[in-house]
């Protein structure tokens, strides 16, 4: 068997199950969604669709169960769609299934040449869009049909102040931002000039020009990117405290106004230089707080927008459609099919299968009967049932974690980090110092303008440009090397805290295992004729228990083909049924008493058991060697699992992890980090699930695996793209070898200032010896980093 | 010469200052919010492209000019 191409999304399949086209045999697609796609775009001249997406892969079109005539119903418009001051209509989306630009172009493209569309703008960064149609040309659910019919799906979400907020806040961090670096960059090519005339000699008219020039791109800098500062240290001041803000704008201003009197007084040497690097260096560190903070709002619309809109109540025995805030305890509410549960409440009728993955984190659905809880944000995943509301909406699970999980993105706690709090002291101490130095030399001396000049010398010579650097160059190259074995750290400061950690917390399904069923290998003396007519009742069903049996039917026995079974039924949590030639086959799990501790599947024949399957879900290989590993550096490892406790039990002892915790909630997993982070500990939580997600963000470090759930990937610290647990040690060594080289770093910047304070407080600081050390100073920190990697 | 290297100065500044207004022109229009498409726009977007950008321009300019009209004639009706 090989493995072929798809044409439309690029994955590769098995040559068996593509489906080919008679009149052009190089077309090869893996389902009918992609040869619906492909054929869509051709109709349309849209082909130039797959040059832009080159070697890029897709994923499979998007499946959508759902009517879109929700879309046009006035609950919903009331909610979502607002009107423009022109009359048009506007609606704000997440589109699901964008992969690359390839894809934001043809979804702008299509909504573009349809007509009554005035305005689409995807967003590529967080796959936000902005409709804007005409409504009397097209109505909203033809625009969501039209999107579904090439492949994408879209979720209306709720454009709240906090994003509206954190957009105008990224904007205005960017420009100031902007501002700095061009002016710094041209500061920076102006001292070429400027230092390289110490060594071989300067015109002063020339080295004024040059200061003039410095004092021009300095200007902006201080004012405009540096007003933040400004308007921090005086909030600061306000309420009695000496912030970080007010040590950075106290040293920018006292170094620029130092550099005036020198360009306008034709003595010495000025340092605009160093207000626009103070500046610079600060500012980019507060615009990737910025755009962490822009981030945890992206998130949480993309978690609101997966709440359900409305739900459906029996009143008199008739079928009302009512808002979420609207149902109320001892309501009964009918769920469908493929429907999400709206509030928590128990089975008053029918029975069916639930997927709780969102909730416990396992993928096997489970059967609810009547007397059974149902969760809100389960899904129903086989039949009708109608339950008994037990909590309101604003009480019920789903609620409640997506408000604990707001909480925790808006304040998330971390540790401060070292060159923080050491700058803060630095500066304090350097003020101090100079403000000693300026007394002690005016009582000496007795001229104000010396001692000033003397005083402030000391602020300028301590120039925390190796203090600023240390961290940012050893962090740089720390983060490249981790992201060349594919592990993504998305902001550098994790570096720090990843090397800190006591205690290490792994969720079990899909982190500690595979998280897919795979059967156990059975030896089998069915006919071919009873093997094709087991492949096509697992092939009849969408369970995941029946997907694993297709597959390792697929995978161990050749010339399959699907037989044509009649009056298919799906047996709501066992498993599915159907005649075939006047008998009833049945494969899935047979009602008896027998408890079992594993997944089984039966495969019966008029009552006959013709065979029986068991099914596991695989402990990853590395999982046992990574446990081991963190074990040796003193790290406690945990298991936190929904899975009950014999299961939990028997996986911790085979990979020899010491702690584990069974049958745990969302809200339980993050107590149980929070008690642990109580305890003194600073916790690394790793998991892959939307039930992960509130304790992943409750961490110290929250860390994903690569094809986790978008939101667990979303609220963590780092990614293991390659989605191997060996990642994890892998990132852990890594860290602490480039923390290793902070502290380094920060001891060779603090020798430096030890070094050179004195001299600058007795009033010898010379221009060349400024411009000696202050490069050497930095020469050193960068040289000292770029060692991180050498020991691969 | 250092009247000429002033002027030089000054013109470079000049020069500087006025790319940096171009810029902050287009930051503040939201054309670098979307810094992925932005790249992209620049490695990928053909001629084709600016020729969609242009007619979706006169399509939107007509929807505009359409519904102000139908929206002052529903005005005079009332």
């Amino acid at each position: 068997m090989s493995l072929m191409k798809c044409t439309h999304c690029h994955l590769e399949f098995d040559e068996s199950i593509m489906i080919k086209e008679p009149e052009n045999k190089e077309l090869n697609f893996c389902c009918n969604g992609c040869q619906g796609v492909y054929h869509l775009l051709q109709d349309d001249g849209l082909n130039s669709f797959y040059d832009k997406v080159g070697k890029n892969t897709l994923s499979q079109p998007l499946a959508v169960g759902d009517d879109s005539s929700n879309f046009d119903m006035e609950s919903f418009e009331t909610r979502y769609v607002k009107e423009t001051e022109e009359g048009f209509n506007r609606i704000d989306l997440i589109i699901e299934g964008i992969h690359c630009s390839a894809c934001i172009w043809l979804n702008e493209k299509v909504l573009n040449d349809t007509d009554g569309i005035v305005e689409i703008n995807i967003n590529f960064t967080n796959n936000k869009a902005k409709v804007v149609w005409d409504e009397d040309i097209i109505k909203l659910s033809q625009i969501i049909d039209k999107i579904r019919s090439i492949g994408y799906n879209a979720y209306p979400y709720d454009r709240s102040e906090n994003e509206i907020k954190a957009t105008e806040n990224k904007k205005d961090f960017f420009l100031r931002m902007s501002i700095a670096i061009f002016a710094s960059m041209n500061i920076m090519m102006i001292d070429v000039a400027k230092y390289t005339g110490y060594f071989t000699g300067i015109d002063p008219e020339m080295l004024r020009m040059i200061h003039m020039a410095e004092f021009i791109f300095a200007t902006p800098v201080l004012f405009y990117s540096g007003w933040i500062f400004f308007k921090g240290a005086f909030y600061g001041l306000k309420n009695k405290i000496i912030n970080m803000d007010f040590l950075v704008s106290a040293g920018a201003t006292l170094t620029y106004i130092y550099s005036l009197y020198v360009l306008f007084g034709g003595v010495g040497d000025s340092y605009f230089d160093s207000v626009a690097m103070i500046i610079t260096f600060v500012l980019v560190g507060k615009y990737l707080e910025v755009l962490g903070k822009k981030n945890a709002v992206d998130t949480m619309d993309k978690i609101r927008s997966q709440i359900p809109l409305e739900a459906t109540i029996i009143v008199d025995g008739g079928k009302k459609v009512v808002t979420l805030d609207e149902i109320k305890i001892d309501d009964i509410i009918e769920v469908k099919m493929g429907e999400k549960a709206s509030v928590d409440g128990e089975v008053i009728s029918g029975s069916s299968s639930f997927d709780e993955s969102s909730i416990s984190g396992e993928s096997m659905p489970v059967s609810k009967q009547i007397g059974d809880i149902i969760l809100s944000g389960t899904i129903n995943t086989e039949a009708v049932i109608r339950y008994r509301a037990c909590k309101n909406y604003a009480n019920s699970t789903l609620n409640t974690i997506v408000e604990l999980l707001e909480d925790s993105l808006n304040s998330k706690p971390k540790i401060e980090d070292t060159t923080n709090e050491m700058s803060k002291y630095f500066s304090i101490m350097i003020l101090s110092l100079a403000l000693i130095t300026f007394f002690g030399w005016y009582i000496y001396e007795g001229s104000f303008e010396n001692s000033l000049i003397i005083g402030i010398s000391v602020i300028v010579i301590a120039c925390p440009c190796a203090l600023a650097l240390a961290t940012p160059i050893a962090s740089l190259i720390g983060i490249s090397w981790l992201s060349k074995e594919g592990l993504l750290f998305k902001e550098a400061k994790f570096i720090e805290t990843f090397a800190k950690i006591d205690a290490i917390v792994f969720d079990k399904t899909g982190t500690i295992t595979t998280g897919k069923l795979t059967v156990k290998a059975t030896p089998l003396s069915l006919t071919l004729e009873e093997l094709n007519i087991l492949y096509t009742l697992s092939d009849s069903s969408t369970h995941p228990v029946s997907i694993a049996m297709k597959s390792y039917l697929e995978k161990n026995y050749e010339n399959l083909k699907n037989l044509e079974l009649e009056k298919i039924e799906q047996i709501p949590s066992l498993g599915v049924q159907a005649t075939y030639k006047n008998t009833i086959v049945y494969g899935g799990r047979l009602e008896n008493n027998i408890e079992y501790k594993t997944t089984i599947y039966h495969f019966t024949i008029n009552d006959k058991l013709l065979a029986t399957f068991e099914l596991e879900d695989k402990i990853r290989e590395d999982a046992k060697k990574t446990i081991e590993y963190f074990k040796k550096q003193n790290v406690k490892t945990i298991i936190c699992s929904g899975d009950n406790k014999y299961t939990v039990a028997n996986i911790a002892k085979e990979i020899g992890c010491d702690h584990f915790n069974a049958k745990m909630s969302p809200i339980n997993k993050a107590d149980y980090i929070n008690s642990l982070k109580q305890s003194g500990k600073t916790v690394v939580m790793v998991g892959d699930g939307i039930n992960d997600s509130l304790a992943l963000s409750r961490a110290d470090i929250s860390i994903a695996m690569g094809n986790g759930a978008d939101i667990a990937i979303a609220v963590s610290d780092i990614v293991i793209l390659n989605d191997k647990l060996s990642g994890i040690s892998k990132s852990f060594y890594i860290s602490k070898r480039t923390f290793r080289f902070i502290k380094q770093n920060l001891m060779i910047s603090l020798i430096y200032n030890i070094v050179t304070i004195p001299i600058a407080m007795a009033g010898f600081i010379i221009p060349l010896v400024a411009a000696l050390s202050m490069s050497l100073s930095s020469l050193l920190v960068v040289g000292n980093s770029l060692r991180i990697d050498k020991k691969k | 010469m250092n009247s000429i290297l002033w002027i030089e100065l000054v013109i470079g500044i000049l020069v500087s200052f006025t790319l940096l207004g171009i810029f902050i022109w287009g930051a503040k229009q939201g054309q670098f919010d979307d810094g992925k498409k932005m790249m992209n726009g620049l490695l990928n977007d053909s001629t084709d492209d600016l020729q969609d950008a242009i007619k979706k321009d006169e399509k939107v300019k007509e929807l505009k000019a359409n519904k102000k009209a139908k929206l002052q004639t529903n005005q005079l009706q009332k």
